[in-house]
């Protein structure tokens, strides 16, 4: 298992080199300079040059590429700017374009703990209600509440978020007025330990924001866009779920577990569940990295700054650090989410063997 | 012996888009306490249906045991309630099936799936239920018992699966085995092991075996009595000797004729049954073997002949049935 891991995170590395080459070398051909506007006014080209030259963009590429990899220190000898990047490889992003005087390093850490408690809420309501429905679908195939349950969830995958959202709002939120129309209230749990034992010169590390404080608050600002991010995730769970159930239930050793006299709830629990979550989990896997690093029509709806509108905006805005950290990030937690799911393959399955 | 099982004008149709498949056409038989009685066909003639619809394993839908009833044990099978019937599989009435390679959970261990019938049935507790699993894993000849409790059918061959199934069915004492093609799957030294592994059961055990093969070779080394199924009828039943020695439904004939034997010489050709079974979901008038048959007559293509007893314990459903004997007798007694 801990070889396993190792051997994955090893494997891992030369993806994530390919991706940030990749992203770097596509986002430099894209026509167009992150300084070509500023709002809706062009800027003079002495000032573009100038602004060019202080974050290095008329060097050569590949020494940019390098500085970004491996650090200022390394691939560009003699910069005392006093803004000299450490490089990727040492976890720095680099200065955004647009956000004069951010770090990419410091637009995840405010965002990204936002995006990420929306996706988690939204993946458990997604499996809370997508495997459930999924399995009673199944198991009364062919009947009104299969058809009901299949057209709510066709409804749910192809009723997009855009129409979704904004009914939701209109409805419960101005018609009733029982939830906030928009934007997100969460504070950090932790923010008063933490602040004991982290130093005020510090920059509060980005866990410290993850886990929100369950406040009313918090809950009711979440609960529009979890529910319209959770119903469109549950939708596509539930009907992965009804057709690998169904498909299970015709196995020999179904009908090996009902010649023993079960009752249907333990066939279908004991016997036909954990085979038929195996495809289920496929899906959860890059479902759920791409909806824990942000969803931008969700979070444009509802105004909730998470890190989705990066992923958009910044190719906009020629934003090239900011691309390659969101892309990175991505990149990663798709590795990390596929690496759970071979974790858990190996748990359903015992033919599975992690090696 | 007392009777252990009457089957009596049981009828499953499935109901599907292309129709209603006839499968199993009103068969009716008795087993006795302690009998094997094995049930010979081809592929697709309804002896699977046949034996699942006694404890009601058809999928519904599309399947329906549409008519007949099933004694067994002064009740009804077919008018038992769910919990009832539930009551009687796995406990009273155990089944083995064909492939032993799908018929096994592969996420469960052996251990899991083998003392889950006990602890329902024998309200054993965990532990007991373990200590008797490995048990019956001895009987059935594992060896390592306690240790193979605890692995995955994967990790187990085709043979040996197919004697932990045979495990499973006996867990409970049964009164009754359903073993359904329990060595098709499996190659002729292996198939030849688990005959005798469930002969010796039985002589230990006693419980009385219902065996479905296609196998006439297999029949021979284990049945007391067999029964000939053809297009989802009983065409033909009678002692293991009397039906190897006196065949006398022409589709019995066939099937003989096209058994490879030892004794016959290199130079002795298999005799193949020409045609194909009839489409169970247009169901001919007459009697459904009439169009492969020899011994035809008109009258066959017109009337279904009914399964007569033409000694105690031999029945017929054949109108040219005493032809097939004149020409058997005529040859020296032998189909050869």
């Amino acid at each position: 298992m801990l070889q396993f891991i190792v051997r994955r995170i090893l494997w891992a590395i030369p993806v994530l080199l390919a991706v940030t080459f990749f992203t770097f070398a596509l986002v430099r051909a894209i026509p167009g300079g992150p300084f070509d506007f500023a709002g809706d006014r062009s800027l003079p080209p002495s000032v573009v040059a100038n602004l060019e030259a202080k974050y290095h963009l008329s060097d050569p590429l590949w020494q940019q590429f390098c500085s970004y990899l491996i650090g200022d220190t390394v691939c560009r000898p003699g910069d005392d700017s006093g803004r000299a990047s450490k490089g990727v490889l040492l976890g720095d992003l680099g200065p955004s374009f647009r956000y004069r005087g951010r770090t990419v390093n410091d637009i995840i850490a405010t965002a990204l703990p936002i995006s990420f408690q929306l996706g988690m809420m939204a993946m458990m309501l997604g499996i809370g209600i997508g495997i459930p429905f999924g399995v009673l679908a199944a198991l009364k195939h062919n009947t009104w509440i299969d058809y009901s349950a299949t057209l709510v969830a066709i409804l749910g995958v192809s009723v997009s978020n855009v129409v979704l959202g904004p009914v939701l709002i209109w409805f419960f939120a101005l018609k009733l007025g029982w939830f906030p129309v928009a934007t997100w209230a969460a504070e950090p749990l932790f923010s008063g330990i933490a602040d004991k034992y982290i130093a005020a010169s510090e920059q509060i590390p980005m866990w410290v924001n993850i886990i929100p404080k369950p406040t009313v608050d918090f809950f009711m600002h979440a609960a529009l866009p979890v529910f319209a991010l959770g119903t469109a995730l549950s939708a596509t769970i539930a009907r992965m779920t009804r057709g690998s159930l169904l498909q299970v239930i015709r196995e020999d050793y179904i009908r090996t577990a009902r010649s023993k006299g079960l009752r249907e709830r333990a066939v279908v629990v004991r016997h036909a569940l954990k085979n038929s979550l195996i495809p289920v989990v496929t899906i959860l896997g890059p479902m759920f990295a791409g909806v824990l690093t942000g969803t931008f029509v969700i979070e444009l709806i509802f105004a909730i700054p998470g890190l989705g509108r990066h992923f958009v905006n910044s190719i906009g805005n020629r934003d090239y650090p900011v691309v390659l950290g969101t892309t990175l990030l991505y990149g990663v937690a798709i590795v990390i989410a596929n690496m759970l799911v071979d974790i858990t393959y190996a748990w359903l399955d015992p033919r599975v063997r992690l090696e | 012996m007392a009777t252990l099982l009457e089957v009596k004008g049981l009828e499953t149709q499935f109901f599907t888009q292309d129709g209603v498949v006839h499968a199993v056409n009103g068969i009716s038989y008795t087993l006795d306490e302690g009998e094997t009685l094995a049930i010979v066909g081809e592929s697709g003639c309804g002896k699977s249906v046949g034996v699942m619809s006694l404890i009601r394993l058809i999928p519904i839908p599309p399947g329906k045991v549409v008519a007949g009833e099933v004694w067994f044990d002064g009740k009804d099978l077919l008018k038992l309630s769910d919990d009832e019937i539930r009551q009687v599989r796995g406990n009273r009435i155990a089944m083995i099936f064909q492939d032993p390679m799908t018929s096994l959970n592969p996420v469960l261990t052996i251990g899991k799936q083998l003392t889950e019938a006990m602890q329902l049935h024998l309200g054993m507790d965990k532990e007991q239920a373990r200590k008797r699993a490995v048990e019956l894993l001895e009987l059935v000849g594992i060896p390592g018992a306690d240790k193979r409790l605890d692995e995955y059918p994967h990790q187990f061959s085709g043979g040996m699966r197919q004697r932990v199934m045979i495990a499973m069915g006996l867990s409970c004492n049964p009164q009754l085995l359903i073993a359904d093609e329990p060595t098709t799957a499996l190659d002729v030294t292996i198939q030849a092991q688990i005959v005798d592994l469930v002969k010796e059961l039985k002589e230990k055990i006693g419980m009385a075996i219902i065996w479905i093969t296609h196998d006439l070779g297999v029949v021979a080394g284990i049945a007391e009595r067999v029964i000939v199924m053809y297009a989802g009828l009983i065409v033909e039943e009678a002692e293991v000797h009397d039906l190897y020695g006196k065949p006398l439904h022409p589709y019995t004939l066939g099937l003989l004729k096209s058994m490879p034997r030892l004794d016959l010489g290199k130079d002795a050709k298999l005799i193949p049954i020409e045609g194909l079974p009839p489409d169970l979901v247009d169901f001919p008038e007459g009697c459904p073997f009439a169009a492969r048959c020899k011994y035809r007559v008109d009258r066959c293509f017109t009337e279904n002949p009914p399964i007569e007893y033409v000694t105690p314990t031999h029945r017929v459903a054949c109108w040219r049935w005493e032809a097939v004997h004149e020409e058997l007798k005529a040859n020296g007694g032998s189909h050869d």
